[in-house]
Parts: structure tokens; C-alpha cells; sequence
């Protein structure tokens, strides 16, 4: 067992989990920051704010899905790597993970400012909540885009 | 300047207190009442209820439009992060009070009687250091360039006597005060409203001074610095009729004010609706902070229209009062909203 392509593909794992998580996180505050101006003066869109404001947090999910994926293949989940994995395929398993790791950090932040905006909309137009949605919802399918490169790739790789 | 991603909080406030601010058709609602107790009577379905109930007469109902104002601004002080975006907004209170005490002061000179009942607490200095400052003519402590320029105020009308001096010089005084607290900021759009203010108000006074049939070289004294349009161009103009200023000043945002004016040929009645279009002028500056959801603009945006339902509601109260003509008193309704 190469332990060098072990790190590698943990590394990727982590990173997909890290980084994504971290715009999700970013995301999150962003539009609640939002989210808690509305309500100090309007209480009762509690549920709407709380809807866009979890928005952003599908990244973090969707990070932690792929590095599942990551220590699934190399074995580690079991708590012992059994699988032999060289420094190239762990290399491409980093590779495999980096889509949600940068396509999810940066899609989170911008999905949170997005919320942040459509919160504000709600805030002076509560009847056009269902347009509110849709916005930051675009945003969410370049996660997505990401998401599903990640398996693709790691499901390309042979162990 | 803080940065874009700190307004987060406060744009969202804003915005949803935005949603409170006094829509025309309540304004209408106003003006169709038959007496003032009606009147209030609908206003009081408003955020302006509870100060309502404080009143002791329905006469005194400018001091409900006042204690709105005063919770409002002490509210947004609190969340936003440039706080200088507030005191901006509250500077010319300071020195309308200032205007008043150095009135008084003079008019107690002169064997009359203080006016302090025309203060207001909607400055930035509290109103009882302002008088303690004025009365002990200790101006030390007083800020925004005031203890230099009160002092400065008294000799020049020790040596003239002409108050309207006086006023020339307290109001370039808070453009300049404005100038420098908007530079502060860092903020442009809060330099681009100072300097459209500048300009709203030389157009007024170049108006309010051909209406009054003044002189040529007695224009210059009332025409301030740091507008958008110099005060060369401004000065030109004044002997051109006004028909004629829309096309002078065609490379300035403010011709856009002249387009919403019917009656150009009468002074009067022109005087008056350029108080409106000017206002909504200055409104405008900052119109495209709407399309900012982290743009310290916001917070001018939301202050001066609170300003401008303070007005239309005073515009609506008085009119019901004195019951005046009250088409003439819809025309004059600013748009907020």
C-alpha cells in the first residue's frame, strides 16, 4: 500500500469537506445577517427567511457526500485502508474531489449574497416570494455541476 | 468606510422599515379628512400611533412627525456601520439650532425674547449643550467646525448687523461641515448626494433671488462651492430667464428637475414646485442604491425619504388644518416609496 497516494486521496476528501463547507458557512451568515435585519422588524417571515437562508448550505452537504465518496474508495471508512492505492490514483481521486471543493466554496458565497439580496426583496415585496426562491436557486446549479463532475471523475478511477 | 459585506444587516433592516414608510394613498386618506382630529384619527394607524398618544392638543402634531423622526434616526445610529451616513443626515438640524440660538441671542441684544421653542432634537449635539455652549459663548467643545465659525458669526454681526450675513455664512458653514463629513466616509455615493444638496439648494436660491428681483452682484454671497455645478456657470445664469436654464444647465443631472415643471412662467408657482422637484432630485442621487443589497448608499436613501414623508405628512396636516386648497396640496407631494 502506497501511503503517499492514501494522503493524496485523504487530502482531496478533506478539502471537498473543508472547503465547501467553508462557503456554505459563509453563505449561511451572509444571508443570515440578512435574515435577522428583516425579522428585528418583521417576525413573522421567519419561515421565509429561514428557507433562503439554507439555501447556501446544500455546498456544505454536497462536499461532504464527495469526500464520503473519496475514503469510500480508497477503504478507509471501515477504519482500515485495505485497498492499495499508488501515488497516481490518489493524485486523481485529489483531482476528483477539487470540482465541489472549489466550484461549491465560491457558489456557496455567491448563493449567500444572492439569499441576502432576495431576503431583502421579501423584506419590501413579501407576494413575489416565489421569485425570491428561483434566484439564488440558480446559483445552486453550478454546486450541482460541480457535484456531478466529482462523481463522474471519481467514479472513472480504477483501484 | 466599512466594508460592503458589514451593511448585510442593516440594507435588509432598511428595507423592511421601508415597507412602513407612508404610501400616497394613506396621504390621500389624510387630505380627505374633513378636520384635523380625523386627520390624525387616520394616522393613527400608523407607526406615528404611539407618539400620537402623547399629545396633549391635535395642534401639536408636528411633534409626533418630530418624535418619529428622532426614534428613527436613534434606531438606524444603532445598527449601521458608518455611522458618519446618520450624522450626515442630522447635520443641518445642528445648525438650524445653531441658527436659532445665535437669533436669540441676538434678539435678547436687542431687548426681545428667546425662541427656544423653535429647537430641535434632531441634531447630532443635544440641544442642552448646544444652549449651554451658546449662553456661556464657550464654543470650544462644539463640533463640526461650529467653534469656529459661531464666534466667527457674532463679529460679523457686531460689524454689519445684517443677519442675513449671518445666515449665508452658518449655511456654508454646514455644506462645507457636510462636505468634509462625507469625504470621512470614503463613501462617493454619500459625496455625490452632498454635492447634489449643494447644487438643489443654489438652484432654489438662484430662483427664491430672481423672484426677488435681486441684483446681479449680490447673487455670488448665496451660491455655495463643492456642487456639481460650478458657481460660475450657476452665476451666468441668473441673467438668462429661467426658461432658458434647462438648456444651460443641459450637461447637469439637476436640468432634469426643470423637464418636470408646468407652470416655468410664473415665479411664484415655479418657486414652489421646484422645492419638490429639487427634493426628488436629491432622492434620485441615491435611487440606485435599490439595486444594491450591501450599498451604504441605503442608508441616505431610507433617511431622506423618511424626510420626505415627514414633509408630505406636514404638507397633508397643515393643509387639513388651515383647510387650504388640497389639490394644490397633492401636487405638492414628494414621492416616497
Amino acid at each position: 500500500m502506497d501511503l503517499l497516494g492514501i494522503a493524496l486521496a485523504i487530502l482531496g476528501a478533506a478539502m471537498a469537506a473543508g472547503w465547501a463547507g467553508a462557503g456554505s458557512a459563509i453563505g449561511v451568515g451572509i444571508a443570515g445577517e440578512s435574515g435577522a435585519g428583516v425579522m428585528t422588524e418583521d417576525p413573522g417571515k421567519f419561515g421565509l427567511v429561514l428557507l433562503l437562508q439554507a439555501l447556501p448550505g446544500t455546498q456544505g452537504i454536497y462536499g461532504l457526500l464527495i469526500a464520503f465518496f473519496a475514503i469510500l474508495k480508497v477503504g478507509l471508512l471501515g477504519g482500515g485502508a485495505e485497498i492499495s492505492v499508488n501515488v497516481w490514483q490518489g493524485l486523481a481521486i485529489f483531482f476528483a474531489c477539487l470540482p465541489i471543493a472549489v466550484g461549491g466554496y465560491f457558489s456557496a458565497i455567491a448563493q449567500g449574497k444572492t439569499s441576502a439580496a432576495c431576503i431583502q426583496m421579501i423584506a419590501k415585496r413579501p407576494e413575489e416570494t416565489g421569485k425570491a426562491v428561483i434566484l439564488p436557486a440558480m446559483v445552486e446549479t453550478y454546486a450541482v455541476l460541480s457535484l456531478l463532475m466529482s462523481i463522474i471523475l471519481l467514479n472513472g478511477i480504477k483501484l | 468606510m466599512a466594508p460592503a459585506e458589514q451593511y448585510g444587516y442593516a440594507v435588509a433592516r432598511l428595507r423592511a422599515m421601508s415597507g412602513r414608510l407612508l404610501e400616497e394613498a394613506l396621504l390621500q386618506r389624510i387630505l380627505e379628512s374633513e378636520d384635523l382630529d380625523s386627520a390624525l384619527k387616520v394616522l393613527s394607524e400608523t407607526v406615528y400611533s404611539s407618539w400620537l398618544m402623547e399629545l396633549k392638543g391635535s395642534g401639536e402634531f408636528d411633534r409626533a412627525i418630530e418624535a418619529e423622526l428622532l426614534h428613527v434616526y436613534g434606531e438606524v445610529q444603532k445598527f449601521v456601520p458608518d455611522t458618519a451616513l446618520v450624522q450626515l443626515c442630522r447635520l443641518p438640524y445642528d445648525f438650524h439650532n445653531v441658527k436659532v440660538l445665535m437669533k436669540s441671542a441676538l434678539l435678547v441684544r436687542e431687548g426681545g425674547e428667546r425662541r427656544f421653542d423653535l429647537l430641535t432634537s434632531l441634531g447630532n449635539v443635544p440641544v442642552d449643550d448646544l444652549i449651554m455652549a451658546l449662553e456661556s459663548e464657550d464654543f470650544r467643545l462644539l463640533p463640526f467646525g461650529l467653534h469656529q465659525l459661531v464666534p466667527h458669526c457674532f463679529s460679523v454681526w457686531e460689524q454689519s448687523k445684517d443677519i442675513l450675513e449671518v445666515e449665508k455664512l452658518l449655511d456654508g458653514g454646514l455644506f462645507s461641515a457636510m462636505r468634509k463629513l462625507g469625504a470621512a466616509t470614503g463613501i462617493e455615493a454619500a459625496s455625490m448626494w452632498i454635492r447634489g444638496k449643494i447644487d438643489a439648494e443654489n438652484v432654489r436660491n438662484l430662483l427664491r433671488m430672481k423672484r426677488m428681483d435681486m441684483e446681479t452682484g449680490a447673487v455670488a454671497g448665496f451660491l455655495h462651492d463643492g456642487g456639481l455645478i460650478s458657481r460660475e456657470k450657476l452665476l451666468s445664469l441668473f441673467s438668462e430667464p429661467v426658461e432658458s436654464w434647462s438648456k444651460i444647465l443641459s450637461f447637469a443631472d439637476v436640468s432634469k428637475a426643470f423637464s418636470h415643471v408646468q407652470e416655468i412662467n410664473n415665479l411664484n408657482s415655479l418657486v414652489v414646485e421646484m422645492e419638490k422637484v429639487l427634493d426628488e432630485y436629491v432622492a434620485d442621487i441615491v435611487e440606485r442604491a435599490k439595486y444594491l443589497a450591501f450599498g451604504p448608499e441605503n442608508v441616505i436613501s431610507y433617511l431622506w425619504k423618511k424626510e420626505m414623508e415627514a414633509k408630505n405628512l406636514r404638507i397633508a396636516l397643515v393643509s387639513v388644518s388651515n383647510d387650504t386648497d388640497r389639490t394644490l396640496a397633492r401636487g405638492l407631494f414628494r414621492h416616497v416609496g
